[in-house]
Formats: structure tokens, C-alpha cells, sequence
């Protein structure tokens, strides 16, 4: 029981951070019934993982970080969740994060805004900002987040922490509350590539409930290389601009050096409608949002808002009240995006640029390249607010992560240095279901890499 | 401005959502900003020529035609806002158009 007290002292501990929404008395009593029932045989015995709150979870609420959510208890779990505890893990509560998964800086959500784990002052990225910020502030070793359009990559850049967000289909996705449904991924956090892959090797492989993940069986972790000798990796020139922030830059060419120096050969390749993802992904990703979170409307799960007048009126004011503004935002532009008379103009030509993206991918890895490494992110960790009246900035600020989702491949980013102290962030996209060479790769990176300097 | 006032209105009506009138003005800035950049996806050639794409196996795994039942935890009566006797309980229909 003593493992299970100093797993909630550790969290507790970093309660400033309002990065966990389930409360500590609630959290300690799971903890001690978790730890006495979970498996000894299990290769994840005694781990403690935190889960983002739109992973559905029977010990705890799952509010995905929503009002019209508050309190909602889900009668089942998640399979990602069944598979950590069958595994020997212990969930160790519900974090924080931008509501129903829609923002890149975790201020979206209707419990309050995370703080970065090292300068409160800035975001923690986001969606998943809650479980990058406990990982990042040492709480918890790997937790769970989840990825539309690098909600896992972007905050691991930001924190500091390796995130992973595996191909589409890798890892099942019943018990996930659904964004953007052929976008949606559940992804994974760690201290180390490590603990995030270990954690992804267990969530992974097929499951019946969830007829979009693959008939395949779990990841195998590959064994750390002992060097890069023979791996290609790709430096996509777009994701190299003019005005990317000199320190990113900065720490991507030393980080390039050291895979060179480990024996790869590096090859500068062009992905040449990287420009047109994040507006494809801002016509996708909403209009499936429409559709999927048109099932909450105050008759079946949750509170319901006034509005008794009429079903209708119950509707409209649950929805007006429960939901907050970027996500009313989404719903409007997602339902407007598929309205009668802007389909044609914007989902089919958006669909199209999606099929054009993905096939640059395919173009690149068809000419002998492994995988790619970019920035994660153009900048290191920005102030709280200083996108929040800018949908279009925060919105770019996921401009190397939504290719990734758009294309349906395995990324994922691992810390490489930093800049006056904050973290930044490298990534590695991969070709689909072969993630083992993407973290072989990582792996090599992360030993030789001086993350905790200035780069 | 792309879209206007009463283009979110109606929109809104579609999305079953209420709008108030002190948000209205902010919220037709907003879209139509949104809508403003996301229309450079008309460098996309409009007539055909490209397939769509999505993620995933090129074809749909059947299942054996049987029943595999989900065990629930518990209820709808746990957490549905309103339920009685095996339905979720709603205010009365009102006018649909």
C-alpha cells in the first residue's frame, strides 16, 4: 500500500499545475484497491499511468475536460485502459485538457487552464497538456493522451517529454470519446522513448470492439541499435522555413549531426503540399467533429441545461451552455464546411488535398528514405493567452504535427534541447506500422542527444 | 466578412445550438476569418482528378455475424440526466419543421 500512497503524494504534490481533475481522496482510495488487485505477472506491474480525461474509465469521471460532461461516470473501460490493467499498471486518475481534445495550448477547458511544469506563466501545449505536464513535471512516468492533430506530439515538445502518437489503426480506439474519427489516435507520453514505448506495446494490437483497429498483433519493442548505420532519414525541406525560431533550428541541425555522426545518412527530401495541411485539417477535423459531438444534447449522458419548453429548446440551450466557445466554433464551422452549397468548395476540395498529402509521404519513402525528421513544433512553449484570441495562430502552431494525422502514420517526438530553459521538441514521422524503426531511431537519438541543454 | 450574422444563425439552427446575441458579433468575425483561410484550398484542381483518402484498410473486416455483448458496469439510469422504465426521459416533441 505504500506504492500506492507515494503515487498520490507525487501528485499531489504537483496540484498547482491543475493538470489532474480527479480529486486526491477520490484518487487515493482507486490507488490502494488498484494496487492490491493488480497482476504481479504483468509487465507493467505497479506503473503508475494517468489518463486523459476523454479515455473512458470506470473508476473515475470522464468529463473530457467539458461542462456538458461534468460528473459523467462511463460504464465501462476504455480498451487501452483494460489492456494497462491487465498489464499490472495502475491508472492514476483523469488529467486536464482542452475541451473534447479541440486546442493546442490546454486553456480550453472548462476546469481551468495547466500550467507548464517550468514556468507557470506559459502553456503546456496541448490537448493533451494535463498528461504532458505530470510526465514532464516527474509525477508519473508515461501517461495517456490522445491525437487529432498532434494533441500528444505538440505538448511532449512543449514539456519536455517523448510522446508518440502510433500509426492510425495501431491501437484500438473503443472507450476513446470520438473527435475526428478518421483522424483520432490514442497516444502515448513517457520520461523516456523507453517507458512511452513500453506503454504503447501494451495498449497496442487488435480488439474486436473496434472495427478501425487493425487485425495486427501488439507492437514488439525492437532493442536499443547500436548505431544508425544504414537507416535514410529525410529532412523535409517545408518544415525547415525561413522564419522557423533560431533555436529550433539550432537544436534540430545538432540533433541532425549526432544521427550522421551515428552512422546515418541524411537526405534533404520535399513534401510539397505541407502548406495546405493545417487548412485541410481545419475542414476535416471539424466537420467530423459536427457529426460525432452531435450526440450531446442533455437526453443521455450528462447535465441537462433549462430549456424544458421543448425537446428542441433541450437541445439548443445544453448545447449553448455546455459546450465551450472553440468547440461551439468547431461545431459551426464543421456543420457549415458540410452544409448544402459549401460541401463541393471546401470538405471534397479538402479531402482531395488530404489524398495529395499522403501521397507525398508515400512519394518520399517509395525513393528508399526510412523515415523523416523535423521540428515538432516551431517554437518552444508560448504565454498563456497570447494566441487565445487568435484562433488561426494557435491553430499553426500544430503545422508539423497534422500531416501525421492527415496522412494516418506513426510520429512521435523526443526532447533535444533547449532554449532559456524550456524544452524543444524533435520529431520522427515514420512509414505506417513500422513503428519499431521509428523508435529504434529514437532510441539512438535520445542517448546521444543533450536534451537538457541550451541548443 | 465571409459569413455573415444571420449565416450563423442559420447555421447554428442546423447545429442545434444556441447563440446568443452578445457573442454573434465576435463569433461571424471568427468564422468568417476561419472560413477566409481555409479557402486557399481551392488551389486544389475542382474536377475530379484526385481520389479522397482515408486512413486505414483499403477494405472493411466483416465480423462473424453473432452476438458479442459489452458488459456495462451499470446502467443508463446511472448516468442519463432523466431516466424511467427502461427510457431516457425528454420534454415533450414541441415543433419540428
Amino acid at each position: 500500500m505504500s506504492d500506492a500512497k507515494a503515487v498520490a503524494d507525487r501528485l499531489a504534490k504537483v496540484k498547482r499545475l491543475n493538470a489532474l481533475l480527479t480529486p486526491l481522496k477520490d484518487l487515493r482510495k482507486s490507488l490502494a484497491a488498484q494496487s492490491a488487485a493488480a497482476r504481479p505477472t504483468g509487465v507493467l506491474y505497479g506503473m503508475p499511468v494517468v489518463a486523459k480525461d476523454n479515455i473512458c474509465t470506470l473508476e473515475f469521471t470522464t468529463s473530457c475536460g467539458s461542462r456538458i460532461l461534468e460528473g459523467y461516470r462511463s460504464p465501462y473501460d476504455a480498451t487501452a485502459i483494460a489492456k494497462l490493467k491487465a498489464a499490472g499498471a495502475v491508472i492514476a486518475g483523469k488529467t486536464n485538457c482542452d475541451e473534447f481534445a479541440m486546442g493546442s495550448s490546454t486553456e480550453h477547458s472548462a476546469y481551468g487552464r495547466v500550467l507548464h511544469p517550468l514556468d507557470k506563466t506559459r502553456v503546456p501545449g496541448g490537448s493533451s497538456g494535463g498528461s504532458a505536464a505530470l510526465v514532464g513535471a516527474g509525477a508519473v512516468p508515461a501517461a495517456l493522451g490522445s491525437e487529432t492533430g498532434g494533441s500528444v506530439r505538440q505538448p511532449a515538445s512543449f514539456c519536455g517529454v517523448v510522446g508518440i502518437k502510433p500509426t492510425y489503426g495501431r491501437v484500438s480506439r473503443y472507450g476513446l470519446v470520438a473527435f475526428g474519427s478518421s483522424l483520432d489516435q490514442i497516444g502515448v507520453f513517457g520520461r523516456s522513448v523507453h517507458d512511452a514505448a513500453r506503454v504503447l506495446s501494451v495498449i497496442s494490437g487488435r480488439d474486436p470492439r473496434d472495427a478501425t483497429c487493425e487485425d495486427r498483433d501488439p507492437l514488439r519493442l525492437p532493442t536499443v541499435p547500436e548505431s544508425l548505420q544504414g537507416f535514410v532519414v529525410g529532412l523535409p525541406r517545408e518544415y525547415f522555413p525561413p522564419e522557423l525560431d533560431p533555436a529550433v533550428r539550432r537544436a534540430c541541425e545538432r540533433a541532425i549531426r549526432l544521427m550522421k555522426e551515428q552512422g546515418a545518412a541524411v537526405r534533404e527530401v520535399s513534401l510539397p503540399h505541407t502548406a495546405y495541411a493545417v487548412p485541410t485539417y481545419y475542414v476535416i477535423a471539424p466537420a467530423e467533429a459536427s457529426s460525432n459531438l452531435a450526440r450531446f444534447d442533455g437526453v443521455r449522458y450528462g447535465p441537462r441545461f433549462n430549456g424544458s419548453a421543448d425537446v428542441r429548446a433541450l437541445y439548443r440551450s445544453t448545447r449553448g451552455q455546455g459546450f465551450g466557445p472553440e468547440v461551439r466554433r468547431r461545431i459551426l464551422v464543421g456543420t457549415y464546411v458540410l452544409s448544402s452549397g459549401y460541401y463541393d468548395a471546401y470538405y471534397r476540395r479538402a479531402q482531395q488535398m488530404r489524398a495529395l498529402i499522403a501521397q507525398d509521404f508515400r512519394n518520399v519513402f517509395d525513393r528508399g528514405v526510412d523515415l523523416l525528421f523535423t521540428p515538432t513544433t516551431p517554437t518552444p512553449a508560448f504565454k498563456a493567452g497570447e494566441k487565445l484570441g487568435d484562433p488561426i495562430a494557435m491553430y499553426l502552431s500544430d503545422i508539423f504535427t497534422v500531416t501525421a494525422n492527415l496522412a494516418g502514420l506513426p510520429a512521435m517526438s523526443i526532447p533535444i534541447g533547449r532554449v532559456k530553459g524550456l524544452p524543444i521538441g524533435g520529431q520522427f514521422i515514420g512509414q505506417a506500422f513500422l513503428e519499431d524503426e521509428m523508435l529504434e531511431a529514437a532510441y539512438a537519438l535520445e542517448r546521444v542527444v543533450p536534451a537538457e541543454d541550451e541548443a | 466578412m465571409s459569413v455573415s450574422r444571420d449565416e450563423v444563425l442559420r447555421i447554428a439552427e442546423l447545429a442545434e445550438l444556441d447563440v446568443d446575441e452578445e457573442t454573434l458579433p465576435a463569433l461571424a468575425e471568427q468564422m468568417s476569418r476561419i472560413i477566409d483561410y481555409v479557402a486557399q484550398l481551392s488551389a486544389v484542381p475542382a474536377n475530379g482528378g484526385v481520389k479522397m483518402f482515408v486512413p486505414g484498410p483499403d477494405a472493411i473486416r466483416f465480423r462473424a455475424d453473432e452476438v458479442n455483448p459489452a458488459p456495462l458496469a451499470f446502467g443508463p439510469a446511472e448516468f442519463a440526466p432523466a431516466f424511467k422504465e427502461g427510457f431516457f426521459v425528454v420534454p415533450k416533441l414541441g415543433q419540428f419543421e
